[in-house]
């Protein structure tokens, strides 16, 4: 089996880069891959099936939609919320008509005059202020011969947007955690956030939670990496909220490392998000890899991970004081930390080890090879069977059928 | 209760898994239930006979028989655990194997060819739909759950079941290494007969039928083993149980078996088990210097091992009575407790 493998690679900067750099040589080990050059939409020769990485970057996957309109495969969907990568692929084109017709498509005609109010920068741009309710994914899903997702979230949004096609769920690979020294940074507890500092990380949440648990914990330290969004004045708001002294450790942008020896230096790792792409995070992954007690937002995939492991903050009018309590248990708990820690290390064992997600893949890749003259088979061998007996199409004998198939998920 | 135990059948054959779940219905009927076998045909070739077989089983209306509620089904081996109903405890006997560990072997099913690839894969697929259904998932081994929770993720409670009943007994260690199961590839009655091709000294019975049983008798030809390999074909349970008593111990080395009763009759005989590191299940009963010898699959150390016990009867008695110990705690009594609990 052949399979032309569509997704940016290192050097690139992208989670999905890093994901594909850790798969990819566990996939040589087992199937036949090539790695398409970035730009290129045709397939290697003799491929059999093309996988397409798809995020929300148009940077990083505009290249990527473009091939997968050029011969159908199946996607691994990063995201859900795919809008910012159809505008970036449609406006960022001067192809206002493109964005409009995705909105029409998604949203009819309501859609459209939104879309109208985005292109003449009367309202902002919907990408930032109502991603969930226009996701954009629908050419994509279209397109896809069969998804790869990380979360049931986005298994339920694919179905709930129409998409009838094979679906497997593939948790994200973790990192073997490298054996690094943790960053020398004081702090009890030493708080990290890694990830751009933004609104839709929940920053201002963070950092009012962060500045009550100072109050009491005056050794309590905040360490944010990432580059800070434009528009979002994080100094303003750490001196309205007098963090301005050393109560906050500012990095930027990380290499891979100093990422390592930051978050092993951490007691707790804070992950939030809202609104939510139905992405996968890489920064969770690495910390359960090394055992960190995470505190995530209650959506999506983050949703999902076990009780044992995270400390979910629902995103509600009462975030800024879960999140304080969440934290605050983890400061005073030690045996809290230490139990969420052995926790998480099972998980990445049982759930993320990089073979048994490579085996996922080769499995799914399979079906999406042959599954259909398999399904075809089944299906010709009851229904010839049914028809034998004297069950009919549309008769409720065979609707029955279908249910029974349907319930094992024989015969698609 | 009223308890359906389903298990296939393979018209004309029978074994283990059939003479298991016979004694299962008539250990539960011995506890005053009302149990039955459910049992259908299967046949798992060509192409996607395997998960139209499967289907019948979904097929199945098994909530209530006569107006009467069936309480409980017990699956037993796939198919039949693609049954479907409200209280469905599966005791996994065995996964289809040519689907998994033996697929890309000389005992596997499935070509290269994408159809046959993808169909592999949904028969992973359905046991993990069917198995994931299950109330209670007990493996009848280490090796089974193990299998169990590699493919589909789900924890099974270990539970081995004791073998069936027969006149267990010791009145000698004998001459001759036993060995007793249906004659197939898998179960590799072929290195010990190049075991004795080594050893002139050393003869072998093997018991039961199958279709391995022509290729086997050619190499016991070819190999010289004029009256020291004695194929007996199948015998009834008076025979067994003597072959047994009189035995200097029993060779079990099937490729990665998932249980297998035979370690467990050999022991109730107190008779010690040889096997191979790469036998699977039974090496979770026999360990090697204490219920048995455990030897690399190459013919010469099976060999070595046959003579040393042979050399050494003391060692074998100690050997097969720590088997018996070991074999005289798995009960139905225990078993059926955890399965209805």
């Amino acid at each position: 089996m052949k399979i032309s493998y569509y997704s940016p690679m290192p050097p690139e900067r992208s989670g999905i880069a890093d994901y594909s750099a850790h798969l990819v040589p566990a996939l040589r080990e087992r199937v036949d891959i090539e790695v398409v050059r970035r730009g290129r939409t045709r397939p290697a020769r003799g491929t059999d099936l093309s996988l397409y990485h798809v995020g929300n970057n148009p940077d990083a996957h505009g290249w990527i939609v473009e091939a997968l309109r050029r011969r159908p495969g199946v996607v691994v969907l990063h995201d859900f919320v795919l809008h910012h990568l159809v505008a970036g692929l449609t406006i960022g084109r001067r192809d206002g008509h493109g964005y409009l017709d995705a909105m029409e498509r998604e949203g009819g005609v309501v859609g459209r005059l939104l879309g109208h109010g985005v292109l003449d920068k009367r309202i902002p741009p919907l990408w930032e202020s109502r991603p969930e309710d226009y996701h954009l994914a629908g050419e994509v899903l279209d397109l896809a011969t069969g998804l790869i997702l990380h979360s049931h979230y986005v298994k339920e949004r694919a179905r709930a947007a129409g998409y009838a096609g094979p679906v497997w769920r593939i948790p994200h690979p973790a990192w073997k955690a490298p054996a690094v020294e943790p960053a020398s940074i004081e702090g009890s507890p030493l708080i990290g956030s890694f990830g751009n500092v933004n609104a839709s990380k929940r920053i201002p949440q963070l950092l009012e939670a962060f500045a009550r648990l100072r109050r009491e914990r005056p050794d309590a330290r905040l360490l944010l990496v990432g580059a800070s969004s434009p528009g979002f004045d994080l100094e303003r708001r750490l001196q309205r909220l007098g963090l301005s002294d050393e109560g906050i450790i500012r990095e930027a942008y990380v290499e891979e490392d100093r990422l390592w020896s930051l978050m092993a230096a951490c007691d707790v790792c804070v992950n939030l998000r809202a609104p939510t792409m139905g992405e996968t995070s890489g920064s969770v992954i690495r910390q359960l890899s090394l055992g960190k007690p995470v505190v995530v937002s209650d959506v999506g995939w983050f949703a999902e991970l076990p009780d044992s492991v995270a400390l979910k903050v629902p995103v509600d009018i009462e975030e800024t004081d879960t999140l304080y309590a969440a934290l605050e248990l983890l400061a005073r708990d030690g045996r809290a930390r230490a139990a969420m820690s052995a926790s998480a290390l099972d998980l990445v064992r049982r759930e993320h080890g990089l073979d048994r997600t490579a085996d996922r893949y080769v499995a799914a890749l399979e079906q999406a090879v042959g599954g259909e003259a398999v399904a075809a088979s089944v299906l010709r061998d009851v229904s010839r069977a049914a028809t034998d007996v004297g069950i009919g199409p549309g008769s409720p004998e065979a609707a029955e059928l279908a249910r029974r198939l349907a319930e094992v998920e024989l015969g698609r | 209760m009223r308890i359906a135990v389903c298990a296939p059948q393979v018209p004309f054959l029978h074994g283990g898994a059939e003479i298991f779940a016979d004694t299962l219905v008539d250990e539960l009927r011995a506890r005053d239930h009302e149990a039955e076998l459910v049992t259908v045909p299967f046949k798992w070739y060509p192409g996607t006979r395997v998960l139209d077989q499967a289907f019948l089983w979904r097929l199945l209306d098994l909530t209530e028989s006569d107006g009467r509620p069936i309480d409980l089904v017990v699956a037993t081996k796939f198919p039949s655990y693609c049954v479907r109903h409200p209280n469905k405890r599966v005791w996994v006997l065995h996964q289809f194997r040519q689907a998994y560990e033996l697929d890309r072997t000389d005992l596997g099913q499935f070509s290269e060819e994408p159809a046959d690839r993808a169909l592999r894969r949904s028969v992973q697929h359905l046991d993990r739909i069917a198995l994931g259904e299950a109330q209670r998932l007990f493996a009848t081994s280490r090796n089974v759950a193990d299998r169990i929770e590699r493919s589909t993720g789900l924890s099974a409670d270990v539970m081995p079941h004791p073998p069936q009943e027969l006149p267990y007994r010791c009145e000698e260690y004998g001459d001759f290494v036993l060995s007793v199961g249906r004659l197939d590839r898998a179960k590799r009655n072929d290195l010990l007969l190049e075991a004795a091709a080594l050893d002139p000294s050393l003869r072998v019975v093997v018991t039961g039928e199958g279709p391995d049983r022509e290729r086997l008798e050619t190499i016991a030809r070819e190999r010289g083993l004029n009256g020291r390999a004695e194929f007996t074909g199948r015998v009834d349970e008076a025979e067994l149980a003597s072959l047994y008593a009189r035995c200097l111990a029993v060779y079990y080395a099937p490729v990665d078996e998932d249980f297998g009763m035979v370690p467990y009759e050999a022991f109730l005989s107190e008779k010690p088990v040889l096997t191979t590191t790469d036998a699977g299940g039974p090496l979770e009963v026999v360990a090697d210097g204490r219920t048995g010898l455990v030897t690399a699959p190459v013919a010469a150390e099976l060999a070595r091992a046959a003579g040393r016990l042979r050399e050494h009867p003391d060692e074998a008695r100690a050997y097969g009575q720590a088997g018996r110990e070991l074999a005289a705690r798995v009960t139905w009594g225990s078993c059926l407790d955890r399965l209805l609990a």
